[in-house]
């Protein structure tokens, strides 16, 4: 399921990343890669902070569309 | 000299450890993207000299942003002697994957762990021994902030810097492994420096080295078609992330220890978060927050104690204080004396609210009356009162009106009045008098008079970018407006303009997008900076006086219709001329942490010296050239204040003038309406020039009140009233009012004019290098020019006969409409 939807304050696993390339590296930069693990904070109107490694990072919402967990 | 790089995560502190190693105020925050280009400094505590070099920010050395670029490019073209990569320990996995990219180029590195009092604060350990060796680089504790650890490692870098370093790289036992050494070989075979870094970064198919070693790409093609991996596919990119990060983790993760186990733990950041960054909390909470700082900047009813409207208020007025009267042994009030005999206060105010005096002065009308002289009378306290005053006098002055008070009443008006008279005693010919005292004297304290609001507001943002406030605000935003075509991202830079445009502008370079960035550029200018400050509180201070608004809120509302405008331009933009999708938002959130005191406090004094070095040059050449060109005509003939009407200058402005009649303060302004167009046109230079030339002006024009015959005569008692010197700007603007009659609804357009017409030069010449486009340039200035225009013939029609709403209403309706019937393409021909 994308994050969006996915359930609060668990610990979960990224399994497909649907973006082009140049955004796909940012995000992989950025700790957000395929195999990663990623929590939701807070989703507010579509938009979510989520906790990946120590860093705390905002989606908006089209993007947290385009990461899917398990 | 040798020259050691900072690179970095964005906000990890690199800014920070660059101004305590060489000593300078660079501008830091707590948000990702505050240093956007290269910036050099000297360390001197070595054996020898050395540059320190500060990077922007990068997540990795594939880069995404355009300042990511310049960070790349500098350590591999510029070939530093030692990078010094930090890390924050805080997030160190993170962080980490960076370093393992630097570690493959060939070049000298340390790694500095900072931040590690947080770390350490939560109870955390980390062993830097044990990472040292499992990375093969030096790697040393620091903490940029308290200064703690600076010294090792510098001395760490010094030494490594002297013995070249080979990449090395973790992703030996990955399935890609062979075919990098392959291709490594082949790039040494090239001669072709830094051979392990590219050949992997031509293995991940990074866009800039796919372009630079198009002859290597035949052998990794064919690499591809033999390649499968179960969870990748051929996604070499993807693949090589991913072993990175378990690389990191497996290996690097280790040398942490955690006192708290617990995996999903809310920290306090978090917790704040819920509130600051909620759906709908978040945006009323972040007009509140602006609306605080304004009032803790501007108002004179602090936290309102003093009611919300006169009919409220309660406190008691110095001058009317029992406490500096007392009645005599025959009953009639007096005042109080010191011990020194001195009065304390030397008038009182009367039941009929007439100023009453023992001692009239030298100023205004007196008569003798009953209890003494009465008369009308400008408040003049006794030295002990007037300290007193700053604070509180009929009502309870915010912060930064106190200060504004101390620095304007206590120093620049007693300091300036004081050299005005020494001038005048020193006898010299009218004309230099005039120039040195109405001309540059006036001038600078008018402009000089701002500096406190100036500082306070500063202050005030300084904090909302140190706490991390500034990154929600982003946020909030971005979910607001990314349907209209603006991403949260964009809102950074434009913030950063309260301070001042030119950093703001070059701050855009973050911005992904090309569109994106050319519309943010063309708001930048409304989001109204420091030097447009003072036309703000100058003309809100001399509306107070004559409509009874409070200051807080005009310069609030102002503030918000730069907002506003900036907005609504950007979505105009956005769905005409720059039209695209809305880049992606994302944006690290850092934790919230207390502003740090030293920070504000480089912040403010390099503000300081920006401005008091801003004063004595641009704006003093400035004020010199204005008080010329108004003190002779075109025959070159010197004239009097009384006939500056004939002035180059007035002649000029007046060719101009019918122009802004619409914005309400060109032709029905009379024949000294000239000013407000001279004093817009000055603001091109530099925007405190349109209050320095109003202290000039002013002071000429209260000098023309005092002569015979002049066509001020009638109102010279009213002029006699603006204490130009006293009050600076403030009264400088009230003797323009006088003398043009100028109507509220005009001065609220002129200050909108001023906020969004086109910027002071080196605003300008910023927006062109940034824009790096000729054509977008010419189009940026003509949108300047446009919609300060518009905006302020709109606030001029509405102010002045409120039903003008409903026909822009219908005007802005249609133009919207237009718009989306051209967006869906109704207007196209069917073919």
């Amino acid at each position: 399921m994308p994050i969006v939807l996915a359930p609060l304050n668990q610990n979960l696993r990224i399994v497909r990343i649907v973006a082009d390339e140049k955004l796909k590296k940012h995000l992989e930069s950025l700790g957000i890669t395929v195999n990663g693990e990623i929590t939701v904070l807070s989703a507010s109107g579509g938009s979510v902070v989520c906790k990946i490694k120590e860093g705390r990072i905002a989606l908006d919402k089209e993007l947290s569309t385009k990461i899917f967990v398990a | 000299m040798n020259r050691f790089a900072l690179a970095g995560n964005p906000n990890c502190g690199k800014t920070t450890l660059f101004n305590s190693l060489t000593g300078s105020t660079a501008h830091v925050g707590n948000w990702p993207g505050v240093t956007v280009d290269k910036r050099d400094g000297v360390y001197k505590r070595l054996p020898e000299q050395v540059a320190i070099v500060d990077l922007p920010g990068i997540y990795s050395l594939s880069p995404y942003t355009p300042e990511e670029v310049i960070a790349r490019n500098y350590i591999l073209d510029e070939k530093p002697d030692c990078v010094i990569n930090i890390v924050d320990a805080t997030n160190l996995e993170r962080n980490l994957y960076l370093t393992t990219q630097i570690m493959e180029i060939d070049v000298p590195m340390v790694v500095a762990l900072n931040m590690m009092d947080a770390v350490e604060k939560v109870g955390d350990k980390i062993d830097e021994k044990e990472l040292e060796k499992r990375l093969g680089v030096p790697v040393v504790k620091i903490s940029a902030l308290k200064e703690t650890g600076l010294k090792e490692l510098m001395e760490k870098a010094y030494k490594v810097s002297k013995t070249p370093r080979e990449g090395i790289t973790v992703l030996g036992d990955t399935d890609v492994a062979h075919l990098i050494g392959d291709v490594k070989i082949a790039l040494k075979g090239q001669n072709v420096e830094n051979p392990l870094f590219h050949a992997i970064k031509l293995v991940e198919n990074d866009e800039i080295e796919v372009g630079m070693h198009k002859e290597t790409l035949p052998m990794i093609e064919e690499f591809k078609k033999t390649f499968k991996n179960d969870t990748f596919g051929a996604d070499f990119e993807a693949l090589v992330a991913d072993a990175r990060y378990k690389y990191i983790s497996k290996n690097f993760a280790p040398v942490i220890q955690r006192k708290n186990k617990e995996k999903v733990k809310m920290t306090a950041s978090d917790k704040a978060d819920k509130v600051l960054t909620h759906k709908i909390w978040g945006i009323p909470i972040f007009l509140v927050v602006l609306f605080l700082i304004f009032h803790l900047t501007f108002s004179e009813n602090f936290f309102y104690l003093n009611g919300f409207n006169d009919s409220q208020a309660w406190m008691p007025s110095l001058a009317e204080n029992e406490a500096f009267l007392e009645k005599d042994e025959n009953g009639n009030i007096v005042y109080k004396k010191d011990d020194d005999g001195n009065y304390i206060l030397d008038y009182y105010i009367d039941d009929e609210g007439k100023y009453v005096t023992t001692r009239p002065e030298e100023d205004g009308d007196w008569e003798q009356g009953e209890n003494g002289y009465w008369g009308q009378k400008i408040p003049v306290y006794t030295y002990g009162a007037r300290w007193l005053a700053t604070i509180y006098d009929g009502t309870l002055y915010s912060p930064g009106v106190v200060i504004n008070n101390i620095w304007n009443d206590m120093i620049v008006g007693d300091l300036f009045g004081l050299v005005k008279t020494g001038v005048e005693n020193i006898g010299m010919a009218d004309w230099a008098t005039g120039l040195i005292n109405d001309g540059i004297l006036e001038g600078l304290a008018a402009v000089l008079s701002f500096l406190p609001p100036i500082l306070v507001l500063f202050m005030f943002f300084s904090i909302l970018e140190d706490s991390g406030y500034m990154a929600r605000i982003a946020f909030i935003l971005d979910r607001m407006f990314r349907k209209f075509g603006l991403s949260g991202r964009a809102f950074l830079p434009m913030i950063m303009g309260f301070g001042c445009s030119v950093p703001a502008m070059i701050n855009t370079r973050t911005l992904a997008d090309e569109k994106e960035r050319t519309a943010t550029v063309r708001v930048i200018p409304f989001f109204s900076c420091g030097a447009k400050l003072p036309i703000l509180t100058a003309v809100a201070g001399a509306l107070v006086m004559g409509t009874g608004m409070s200051a807080d809120v005009i310069t609030y509302s102002m503030y918000l219709l730069g907002i506003i405008t900036a907005i609504v331009s950007v979505l105009l933009m956005r769905s005409t001329s720059l039209k695209g999708e809305t880049p992606p938002f994302i944006m690290e959130l850092p934790s919230y942490h207390m502003p740090q005191f030293k920070n504000l406090m480089a912040h403010l004094w390099d503000k300081t010296k920006h401005f008091v070095k801003k004063a004595f040059t641009i704006i003093l050449a400035s004020t010199i050239v204005i008080w010329v060109l108004t003190h002779f005509d075109f025959a070159w003939r010197l004239l009097g204040d009384e006939e500056i009407n004939n002035s180059i200058l007035a002649s000029v402005s007046k060719l101009v003038q019918p122009l802004f009649t619409p914005l309400g303060f060109g032709s029905q302004l009379g024949e000294y309406g000239w000013v407000f167009v001279l004093a817009a046109v000055s603001g091109l230079i530099a925007k405190e020039n349109v209050i320095a030339s109003f202290g000039t002006l002013g002071a000429c024009l209260l000098a023309a009140a005092g002569t015979e015959g002049s066509s001020l005569a009638g109102v010279a008692s009213d002029l006699a009233m603006c204490n130009v010197s006293a009050e600076a700007g403030i009264g400088a603007v009230k003797a323009m009012i006088i003398a043009t009659n100028i109507t509220p609804a005009a001065l609220i357009a002129f200050i909108a004019f001023n906020m969004t017409t086109i910027p002071c030069f080196a605003a300008v010449a910023t927006a062109k290098a940034e824009l790096q486009n000729n054509n977008r340039y010419k189009w940026t200035l003509l949108f300047w020019i446009a919609t300060s225009y518009v905006v302020a013939t709109l606030v001029y029609t509405i102010g002045s006969w409120w039903w003008t709403a409903f026909v822009w209403a219908v005007v802005a309706a249609a133009v919207v409409t237009v718009i989306v019937m051209i967006n869906k393409g109704m207007f196209k021909k069917k073919s």
